[in-house]
């Protein structure tokens, strides 16, 4: 038996569930979770003791926490929850769940595309740099074996974040991943495309190459049905689901090294609500998104990460429609492996008036998203020089010493 | 026959008949009536370079539909092109007999309000991809798809999904080889964009109101002069500001759009150095336009935008400097910036340089093979696998241009591919055998050939090297091979780009 059929059976045997083998024993994980939109991460970590919070939200303010069902959930003296994050409260105080405030980047456009897309890339504004910041760690892992699944986007499209990356993958379900032709068909269809794509001279030989990979590894997979652990329930919608496919992944051992996973329309200019609206059913479906998937792989935890990210907060008042415009700083979020949680880090730098002149009004950013996406990757032992270069990580807090 | 007395006859027929008898109809009537079929002849391309018409209806059109090239090359390239220019010309009806009979698309906003969702999704869907597919007005569709991006509206905020089918004809249709202004001026009050960018809750009513910037944001970043446009923070809020006022009617009058005094902020404003002075009320929306419309980086923008869909998607200085000067020239008339690019040396040069979106891709593999189709949910299914389902993109910047979100697509490709030749996709028809006979000659089934008429080239080595292995193992005798063969043509790294 040739070495690649033997790996392939085995990889089969693997995702068919049938036998509990490792493949990259303790391998560590990271899920990027992508709030798209800008999300108001004011009304998520709100600042009860902060005065000035309620004047100048005065509709749309969560209240201090209390007795009143839509109460706040106290966090800390001064920070509580908003009251549909409930399912992560236990988390965080568990200390497993931790936040950084005052996160942003130096973008002074204030346009949604034009930030995620400099996040994405991991720069400063107006420097680019070579791929993603997904893209550039992925590389300094190229001598682990890296196969198409060990970078996954959940979804259709790629993230800007993996650009640059030697694989990835972008898939909804792994039942997807098959061709539908009789075997022998299937084998002459693939060595042709295979043939093809690794000749091709542009842009498409990588993502042909990972492919034709990706359907002879998980060939004629069979699903058994999925059953989450500890009870855990995932609801029906995309992120749910998707993030029940990242469980799947993990679990199954493929060496998922990134998986990204977007949950969109934090774009909240108008009535967006405060305990309840809007943003209140993101916030659930966050909420109950993470925390079923933290039930779930209650037995990895210790080597997954999840962090929470978005483009930019939002403007710290409303506007004349209840709802909030763009904004600068926003609140991180890590929750699992080497999160020190339980805590709000970072500073908060008050609610101050906005400044047009400068640039959207907003919380002002006293901590540069790159040192924080830093600190994550050099808990992973990564070179973080070469993935940030010239970024000064300063520790906030978040990550337990290296 | 006139086009209402077929119209008449189709609906006739149809008004008593099953759906599928009534589909089978309409497309007999586009068929074989209006001759929208597989000629008995095409010819064969035989230059190692890709067939400068190829290229031609690739980037202009959907690629080719069977025939199409033969055509084209007896008229002449740019007697072509101007007849696109003026798609009023274009006799249509084979289309139109497939497309025009979806009822909500012909609707106004308040009466699809009667309608339930699934139906008007449909609708706009099916009706989007039939006239890609169909329409022998291929660059007025494409144009159609690059404004719906370009000012895009997603079905799936508030009550977009009612008031885009009156958007898509009165806004996008109605201006996609217009004038730029107008498109942009209608698009501005057009319903379906003041709900989905929030400009109908953009008010000042008392003294503390601070406006919604949502639309005026996307106004100057997306719409008109590009995030590097010049403008500044204070400009979107000042711009924010002249738009307050715009609502929406309620209950029984919905979805019709009226500015409302009170709800304007009547001061003076400062936008890109020039003032507009307090008192203008409505007119505020025209002086904005005005301003962000003839400013340099709206030319420059706009033509750059263009010049990336058509030609490479890092567009050549030269050519977008040129179209941006045509577009100042003529007071931002598309159909003379599209004159001026399709003429451009760039242009011609450009061949095969771009990655087919998944909606081009599944369009032009329907067009190439001529398959036969009603756009059913079987089909929209692949769109929405491949992530470009029309009118579903969620954020205000449109499905991107720019070949690296879609890198991650192959599979879904290759699958669509290899269902549509083995005739896997449900209410999709090809006929292999018809179309082989008319690219090979009777009986025949020759790999080089038919690679030559997918690609508008004839084959490299690796090409044929590569068929002629797989037709080892799987010989061309069988209908199943064959279909496997043109499938796999199709999966090929060439038919991805154009």
């Amino acid at each position: 038996m040739g070495e690649e059929q033997s790996r392939r059976a085995f990889l089969n045997k693997l995702v068919l569930g049938a036998e509990n083998v490792v493949l990259n024993p303790g391998g560590q994980t990271l899920v990027c979770v992508f709030l798209r939109g800008g999300a108001d991460t004011l009304n998520m970590v709100a600042p009860y003791a902060d005065p000035n919070y309620y004047k100048v939200r005065p509709t749309i303010a969560i209240p201090a926490p209390g007795k009143k069902p839509n109460s706040g959930l106290k966090l800390d003296d001064f920070y509580a929850f908003h009251p549909k994050l409930a399912p992560l409260l236990p988390i965080f105080h568990g200390g497993e769940l931790g936040i950084v405030q005052g996160v942003g980047t130096d973008n002074p456009t204030g346009s949604h595309f034009d930030a995620q897309d400099q996040m994405e890339h991991g720069c400063a504004y107006g420097t680019p740099v070579n791929g993603g910041w997904l893209g550039r760690y992925l590389r300094t892992r190229i001598n682990e074996q890296l196969t198409p699944l060990s970078a996954v986007a959940i979804g259709e499209v790629i993230p800007e974040s993996f650009r640059g990356s030697p694989v990835t993958t972008a898939i909804r379900r792994i039942e997807e991943i098959h061709m539908d032709l009789p075997p022998a068909d299937n084998d002459a269809v693939c060595s042709a495309l295979s043939r093809m794509y690794s000749a091709d001279a542009g842009i498409l030989k990588e993502p042909g190459s990972s492919t034709i990979q990706l359907l002879k590894r998980v060939e004629k997979f069979k699903s058994k049905t999925y059953i989450p652990e500890k009870g855990a329930v995932y609801g029906d919608e995309r992120f749910a689901q998707g993030l029940k496919e990242i469980a799947r992944l993990i679990k199954a051992e493929v060496g998922l090294e990134v998986a990204c996973l977007d949950l969109d329309g934090w774009d909240t200019h108008f009535f967006q609500g405060g305990a309840d609206g809007i943003h209140a059913a993101l916030n659930d479906q966050l909420a109950k998104g993470l925390a079923a998937f933290y039930k779930d792989l209650h037995a990895y935890n210790h080597r997954v990460t999840t962090i929470a990210i978005t483009e930019f907060g939002r403007r710290i008042y409303e506007n004349g429609s209840l709802g909030t415009d763009h904004g600068r700083a926003f609140a991180f979020f890590a929750m699992g492996a080497g999160v020190r949680g339980g805590k709000i880090h970072g500073h908060y730098p008050g609610l101050q008036d906005d400044q047009y002149e400068l640039g959207p009004g907003g919380m002002q950013i006293t901590t540069d998203y790159r040192s924080v996406l830093a600190e994550i990757l050099a808990w992973r032992k990564a070179p973080v020089e070469l993935i940030f270069p010239g970024v000064q990580v300063k520790h906030s807090g978040l990550i337990a010493s290296i | 026959m006139k086009r209402r007395s077929l119209l008449k006859a189709a609906a006739l027929v149809c008004g008593t008949a099953p759906l599928t008898a009534c589909e089978d109809f309409y497309s007999g009537v586009s068929r074989d009536w209006l001759k929208q079929e597989i000629p008995a002849n095409i010819g064969l391309l035989c230059d190692i370079n890709i067939d400068p018409v190829h290229h031609l209806l690739s980037r202009v059109a959907y690629g080719p539909w069977p025939g199409d090239i033969d055509e084209v090359k007896k008229i002449g390239i740019k007697q072509w092109i101007e007849q696109q220019l003026a798609p009023e010309k274009i006799d249509d009806r084979a289309c139109d007999v497939r497309a025009r009979r979806f009822e909500t698309i012909h609707m106004e906003p308040g009466a699809c309000f009667e309608f339930k969702k699934e139906v008007l999704r449909r609708d706009i869907v099916r009706h989007t991809v039939l006239r890609a597919t169909y329409s022998k007005r291929q660059l007025f569709e494409v144009m159609v798809s690059f404004w719906t991006d370009h000012i895009n509206i997603n079905l799936d905020k508030g009550d977009c999904i009612y008031l885009k089918p009156s958007d898509d004809r009165l806004v996008i249709r109605k201006n996609a080889l217009g004038k730029f202004r107008d498109l942009i001026r209608a698009s501005a009050v057009s319903p379906a964009m003041l709900v989905y960018l929030d400009g109908k809750d953009n008010r000042k009513s008392g003294p503390h109101d601070v406006p919604n910037e949502n639309y005026a944001r996307e106004l100057l970043e997306l719409h008109t002069l590009g995030v590097h446009g010049g403008y500044s923070q204070k400009d979107v809020f000042e711009v924010a500001r002249c738009l307050t006022g715009w609502r929406l009617k309620g209950e029984w009058e919905r979805g019709i759009v009226y500015f409302d005094p009170a709800f304007h902020d009547n001061g003076e404003k400062y936008i890109l150095s020039k003032t507009i002075p307090a008192g203008g009320g409505e007119k505020d929306l025209d002086r904005v336009l005005d301003i962000l419309t003839r400013h340099p980086s709206c030319a420059k923008y706009i033509s750059a935008k263009l010049v990336q869909k058509f030609v490479a998607n890092d567009p050549p200085t030269s050519l977008a400097d040129l179209c941006a000067a045509e577009f100042t020239r003529t007071d931002g008339d598309i159909k003379s910036v599209l004159r001026v690019l399709f003429n451009s040396v760039e242009f011609q040069e450009s061949k095969g340089g771009k990655l087919k979106r998944p909606f081009h891709f599944v369009v032009s593999s329907l067009r190439t093979l001529g398959a036969e189709t009603h756009a059913h949910d079987e089909l929209i299914e692949y769109l929405q696998r491949l992530g470009q389902a029309p009118f579903q993109y969620p954020t205000p910047d449109g499905f991107p241009e720019e070949p690296g979100p879609w890198l991650g697509t192959l599979l879904w490709r290759w699958k669509f591919a290899l269902a549509l030749t083995r005739g896997l996709v449900p209410s999709v028809k090809v006929e292999i055998d018809s179309l082989a006979k008319s690219i090979c000659g009777e009986n025949k089934f020759e790999s080089s050939k038919l690679i030559s008429y997918f690609l508008g080239r004839s084959p490299s080595d690796l090409e044929m090297s590569t068929l002629e292995e797989f037709c080892k193992s799987c010989p061309s005798t069988s209908p199943e091979h064959k279909a496997e063969l043109l499938g796999l043509i199709l999966c090929l790294p060439a038919f991805q780009r154009f």
